[in-house]
């Protein structure tokens, strides 16, 4: 029998190569993990599928010791372990390739290869060193130029450097976290081919994704994972995209409706207050960029933007907030071209923004609260009249903005980095919301929140939409999306793939959709 | 059990443990000083109480300092302004090169004599040190090219042209020097002394300084831009002009620093008329922590410093041994900055 048509059954009495049991992890008001069980047999490929924010990647740091569980056992070859390091785990026989390679750029794939491992020669020249990677690149079947920079290579080719690296230090199980999320087509088959007969010797792949449709090709069994725990083990051939994309977004989703609107809200308005005009950014490191993207947004209504973070949302949020320009088509609100127009001129305009990492561009962390919470009207009276900047002012609309964010902030002095994450988002969101009289785009604003400041920011974004600006909102909490948006837009490499109204929606179709299939229906 | 101590780091330095770490490295660097004078047969105490009666038991003594203060002022603001903007401006020395050298062509030159001609001297000193960190500020704000190398390569290039005029088409024909311009006909008044008027310039511009990035708009801007780039660009600040304009305002400061050193106290143009001002300033500003007032402070700490070391010159020791002291200062600080993000924490076992 070949390889591809193995179907996968594990011959009674096999002991798993790997069994997790009960592991639990907590983080500061964050259940990461909880109760998760898993079995990963000698020849299978196990497809670990979640949407982001599902403990995936938390199992897998405490499966290769980055992190320790706070709960459960792991089991390898039927002995009990603890993985203090990752060196312990590599030891055991688990390597893990993660999504940003970890190889040192102006060194040769030989010397990577050979970085950091006790069986690298004591004293060994370049040559050396080459003719034991060509050897391993043999052994293991991997197309590899062991003489070659690294910088030099193609993330494909670098990709099998990283997992050449884990085969050389005799894994027995490789854990592959969104493998070929930077792959072209041609790479991502020669990508299978490898793990197809590195499983047919008895070792076993976790093959971490969120393509549908990949999993489907190359996994035997699929686990789903939703909020840290595990939600079902499947069989693959028993599985189906439609089936899997419910599993992973889960039925249960608690419709806290939101979308209904108190008397005396804004109605949504007839014209639209920003429009997306066939626009196109080029990507900046490897990302997606966007490709002709349309898009229109009325005022008094929240236009949610699905889909697997990385898939353009955030050069969306910036084209959306004149951070970066268009390469093509334009930006119009209120019929306006805002073409050359920077992220001051846009905030003028009365666009709030929200940025996906509030830490790295929407606020200094260094410096003091008072200076990160006059970000948007420092320019203005009463904080700087005729260019003098007055710091009582200053410290005036700051304690303004820190009371709607109802934050207790003892010395406005010190650096905002010493709040919370839930406390800055909120005076983010608080100081944005001052100046979106049009627009708010909010980018992630519940991330690495918790449940109750999560809630304080949907209700700062409802209240928003109810005073009649118009928002746009990112998030990749299906749940929240579906509880806020009037439309949703499905945004995946870069292209919008449907534009469904929130009503009578079908789950399904989102998540077929964020997973890159094109569905039967769109509405406009 | 008593637990066990544990190392905690802090997400914001302690202000207060960063200052006594200062006064801490300053004391420790000047303790192994003592050390090892003393293992060279001498006596550190003896030695120690020359050099403060020496600085400041006599009116020259003071002057001296007084002199030794303003470059020291001037070069570490360069370095603090640089800062501010996030950049590292290892050029002061060249810029203030750069500035002496424009000037004395000023002084030289230019005929006539009074207010005009200084006023003219100091402009072309500020020009002569911005346009000797206009080079690196473009490379750096256009093609991202570090500052810190190209400021600190140019250096040598104004330090070498400076010995070649000075000892070559500008030198002094009257046979008096053979390594230096003659005598400028303008100076920059005494007001004390041989103390003149650049030091309440270089005190009054370092307030300036910190004046307006404290109470002004652009002021804001630039502390953003310094602080974080990503979040300026946010904001819709002009990130590229505000780089340039507070790299080339650094080159300035250090330019003038040079046109003031040859105007008011040297009085001519020579080789290695810097005396490393440049240099120590990086030092000034490092010990400031960045702050155009903190740096007032450090400039006249480091002219103590400084001035010691001539006073034990006289006494048969070599000034490297200043050189090694400040150096050590320097090291320690750094350490000391490092460890007042942390604190000690006992846990319970």
């Amino acid at each position: 029998m070949t390889v591809a048509e193995q179907s996968f059954t594990p011959p009674p009495g096999t002991a798993p190569i790997v069994q997790l049991k009960g592991i639990a992890k907590y983080f500061p008001g964050v259940v990461a993990n909880e109760n998760v069980d898993l079995e990963v047999m000698p020849g299978e490929i196990h497809a670990l599928l979640g949407e982001n924010g599902a403990g995936k990647s938390t199992l897998m740091n405490i499966l290769t010791g980055i992190y320790q569980a706070d709960a459960g056992e792991i089991i390898i070859d039927g002995y009990q372990k603890e993985f203090a390091t990752p060196m312990q785990a590599i030891a055991a026989g688990i390597g893990m390739v993660h999504q940003h390679f970890k190889l040192v750029q102006a060194f040769t794939v030989a010397e990577n290869i050979h970085l950091g491992w006790s069986e690298t020669p004591r004293r060994a020249s370049k040559a050396v060193l080459e003719n034991r990677t060509d050897e391993l690149a043999k052994r293991f079947n991997l197309d590899i130029r062991a003489g070659a920079t690294v910088s030099d290579l193609s993330t494909g080719e670098q990709q099998r450097v990283e997992i050449l690296r884990v085969l050389a230090r005799e894994a027995r199980l490789l854990i592959l976290d969104e493998p070929t999320a930077v792959l072209t087509p041609a790479e991502a088959r020669e990508l299978f081919r490898a793990l197809r007969e590195f499983v047919a010797e008895g070792n076993a792949v976790i093959f971490i994704s969120h393509k549908l449709d990949e999993v489907m090709e190359i996994s035997d069994r699929i686990s789903i994972l939703r909020g840290g725990r595990k939600i079902a083990t499947r069989q693959t051939r028993d599985c189906d995209p439609h089936m899997l994309a419910n599993l992973m977004v889960g039925r249960e989703i608690v419709l806290d409706d939101m979308r209904h609107r108190a008397e005396g809200a804004a109605q949504v308005s007839v014209e639209p207050v920003l429009v997306l005009d066939n626009v196109s950014v080029s990507s900046e490191s490897g990302g997606n960029g966007l490709a002709n993207v349309s898009l229109k947004l009325h005022a008094g209504e929240i236009l949610g933007i699905a889909g697997v973070a990385g898939n353009g949302q955030r050069e969306l949020s910036q084209v959306l907030t004149g951070v970066r320009s268009a390469s093509s088509g334009q930006v119009i609100v209120d019929g306006k071209s805002m073409k050359g127009a920077n992220a001051a001129v846009f905030a003028a305009f009365g666009i709030g923004h929200i940025p996906e990492d509030r830490l790295h561009s929407g606020l200094a962390p260094a410096l003091s609260i008072t200076t990160n919470a006059v970000m948007r009207e420092y320019g203005q009276a009463p904080v700087s009249p005729h260019g003098i900047y007055n710091p009582r002012s200053a410290y005036r609309l700051a304690r303004e903005i820190a009371e709607a964010a109802e934050v207790a902030i003892p010395d406005y002095g010190m650096p905002v980095r010493n709040l919370s994450g839930g406390n800055q988002q909120r005076l983010v969101a608080r100081r944005e919301m001052r100046i979106a009289d049009k627009v708010l785009i909010a980018a992630y604003p519940s991330r690495g929140l918790d449940v109750g400041a999560i809630n304080t920011m949907l209700r700062y974004i409802v209240e928003l939409r109810d005073a009649g600006a118009g928002i746009v909102l990112i998030s990749e909490e299906l749940e929240e999306l579906l509880n806020l948006s009037d439309r949703i837009a499905v945004l995946y490499e870069g292209r919008i793939m449907g534009v469904v109204d929130n009503d009578n929606l079908d789950i399904e179709e989102i998540g077929l959709l964020m997973g890159g299939r094109t569905a039967a229906r769109e509405v406009a | 059990m008593f637990g066990s101590y544990r190392l905690q780091r802090l997400p914001s330095s302690h202000a207060g443990i960063a200052l006594a770490a200062r006064v801490a490295a300053i004391v420790i660097a000047l303790l192994v000083a003592g050390i090892g004078i003393a293992l060279a047969g001498m006596n550190p105490l003896n030695l120690g109480a020359r050099v403060i009666t020496a600085s400041f038991g006599s009116a020259f003594g003071m002057e001296d300092l007084g002199v030794l203060i303003i470059p020291l002022i001037l070069t570490g603001l360069a370095v603090a302004v640089a800062q501010q903007v996030g950049a590292w401006n290892i050029g002061a020395e060249g810029q203030f090169y750069a500035g002496a050298f424009a000037a004395t062509a000023i002084g030289l030159f230019v005929p006539g004599e009074g207010p005009l001609i200084l006023m003219l001297m100091f402009v072309a000193g500020m020009a002569g040190g911005a346009a000797w960190i206009l080079v690196p500020t473009l490379a750096r704000a256009y093609a991202n090219v570090n500052e810190l190398i190209t400021t600190l390569l140019l250096n040598f290039v104004a330090t070498l042209l400076v010995y070649y005029v000075s000892t070559g088409p500008w030198r002094d024909r009257s046979g008096m020097a053979n390594s230096a311009t003659p005598p400028l006909s303008t100076d920059v008044p005494s007001f004390w002394g041989i103390v003149h008027w650049g030091f309440p310039i270089a005190i009054g511009l370092a307030v300036l300084v910190a004046a307006v990035l404290a109470f002004s708009r652009w002021g804001y801007e630039v502390r953003l831009v310094g602080s974080n780039p990503s979040a300026a660009k946010y904001a819709g600040i002009p990130v590229r002009k505000h780089l340039i304009a507070v790299m080339l305002l650094s080159g300035g400061i250090a330019g003038i620093a040079g046109m003031l050193e040859i105007a008011g106290t040297v009085h001519r143009l020579q080789g290695g008329i810097s005396n490393n001002f440049g240099y120590l300033g990086i030092m000034v500003a490092v010990l400031a922590r960045g702050s155009p007032i903190g740096v007032i402070f450090s400039g006249a700490l480091m002219a103590l410093i400084l001035n010691s070391g001539i006073i034990l010159q006289t006494q048969g020791l070599t000034t490297s041994i200043v050189l090694a002291i400040t150096g050590f200062i320097l090291f320690l600080t750094a350490i000391g900055d490092e460890l007042s993000y942390y604190r000690i924490t006992r846990e319970k076992a």
